[in-house]
């Protein structure tokens, strides 16, 4: 009767950590991914000296992919930055004219990009630190008001992107967790102050939910 | 999902919603709003000029008639102007003692009709959006029996000039303006601001003056 048990005992012992071992089905299987971010970009390079050096927190964004069994995923995001600064009164040359005005420069931008992320842990790991690159159009809509006078031009321009970030897991195999990104990104548009494109370095920190 | 993550994934969705709606100008005061643009003739000397007339009331200009108006605010203008030209060593005289510089004062006002061909974007007002499709980003349009809608846009602005009867061109029968203002913005019309509104572009005009 000892034996019987002690047998037993070892038999679901072995069963249970078979169980523990078996992939979860995010490992077993191609899954999808969506991801909401709040994005804080800081403009750079030309853009930041000739336009808006002020940093902006008023950016969002939403993903969504496909993680693949390897180290891969593909996937689109679609979102919004928006990037605002005044400028106290000063003295304009334009032209022939001298024009004393309080500058309010904005840019806003809709991106839509295709992306790819190389992944360095499996599709199970609590940490994913990935490598992200992005291409894409983005609408962008640049107003530059004088007073309460605007210009305004508004077109649709390529946009790409490279950065690095990872996914960390709420709970082992759970479906929700967190994403941190830092992506520089740059839309090649010229108009008036704006001479070599838009470029910023965006830092976000994003909710994500996976299901398969 | 549990009820932590649908909390935050609403969060999340009510601020991109709420993001849509920028309004840069929201807290620009009416001083901000202001924009002084002055034009000069650069060959001209303004120290050549040693009298000044002004027009006896402001001209009103614009595709919605022309005439004259010399109501209290109109009033303050172009005593302000003097002030601001006697100031600069400029001596006023009566326009029948052949002034050197006459200072036209004028207020553009014009009406722009404008037609918007319904349907209205959603994405414009999305006021509806968010709580009735759940996440906003759904695709519900309106429903919209075809017309048209009409709004109208008014300006109006102040305009001065400085004209040199000094020099006339006389081959060409014209008169040269040597120096001239448009003041657009908001608040320019209020009898509180005028007077700094129009000190504004002689101040900026650092090259006017008579010693």
């Amino acid at each position: 009767m000892a034996l019987v048990l002690f047998v037993s005992a070892q038999v679901l012992a072995q069963q249970g950590s078979n169980l523990y071992d078996l992939p979860s089905p995010y490992e077993r299987y191609t899954h999808y991914l969506a991801t909401a971010r709040v994005t804080a970009a800081v403009p750079i390079g030309a853009f930041a000296d000739n336009y808006i050096d002020r940093s902006s927190a008023q950016n969002y964004s939403l993903s969504l992919e496909w993680i693949l069994r390897s180290n891969l995923s593909v996937g689109g995001e679609v979102g919004k930055n928006f990037f605002q600064q005044r400028l106290p009164r000063q003295m304009y040359q334009l032209g022939e004219q001298e024009v004393s005005a309080v500058q309010t420069r904005t840019l806003t931008q809709y991106p839509i990009q295709g992306f790819v992320n190389y992944h360095f842990a499996g599709s199970g790991a609590m940490v994913r630190p990935y490598v992200h690159l992005s291409a894409g159009g983005s609408f962008v809509d640049y107003t530059l008001y004088w007073g309460n006078l605007a210009d305004q031009q508004q077109k649709f321009a390529f946009t790409y992107g490279v950065g690095a970030g990872t996914k960390v897991l709420f709970k082992r195999d759970g479906s929700v967790g967190m994403d941190l990104r830092v992506k520089y990104t740059q839309t090649p548009y010229n108009y008036d102050y704006i001479t070599s494109g838009i470029s910023a370095l965006n830092g976000s920190i994003g909710l994500f939910y996976r299901w398969w | 999902m549990t009820f932590k993550t649908s909390f935050l994934a609403i969060l999340l969705g009510a601020s991109l919603l709420a993001a849509c709606n920028n309004d840069p100008l929201s807290d620009l005061s009416v001083e901000e709003s202001q924009v002084f643009i002055t034009n000069r003739n650069k060959t001209a000397d303004f120290n050549q000029y040693k009298t000044f007339s002004i027009v006896d009331s402001v001209i009103v200009l614009g595709n919605r008639g022309t005439g004259t108006s010399l109501s209290d605010v109109d009033m303050q203008v172009l005593n302000r102007v003097v002030a601001n030209m006697q100031q600069l060593g400029y001596r006023y005289v009566n326009p029948k003692d052949s002034p050197d510089l006459g200072i036209n004062v004028a207020q553009i006002r014009n009406s722009y009709l404008n037609v918007v061909s319904q349907p209205m974007s959603p994405y414009l007002g999305n006021y509806w959006g968010g709580g009735f499709y759940g996440g906003g980003l759904g695709g519900w349009g309106y429903g919209y029996p075809s017309y048209y809608t009409y709004y109208q846009v008014n300006e109006n602005y102040w305009y001065l000039e400085m004209v040199d009867f000094k020099n006339p061109d006389r081959a060409n029968q014209k008169l040269n303006v040597v120096w001239s203002a448009e003041i657009r913005g908001a608040g320019l019309f209020d009898v509180q601001q005028v007077s700094n509104v129009i000190d504004s572009v002689f101040k900026q005009s650092a090259y006017l003056g008579s010693n």
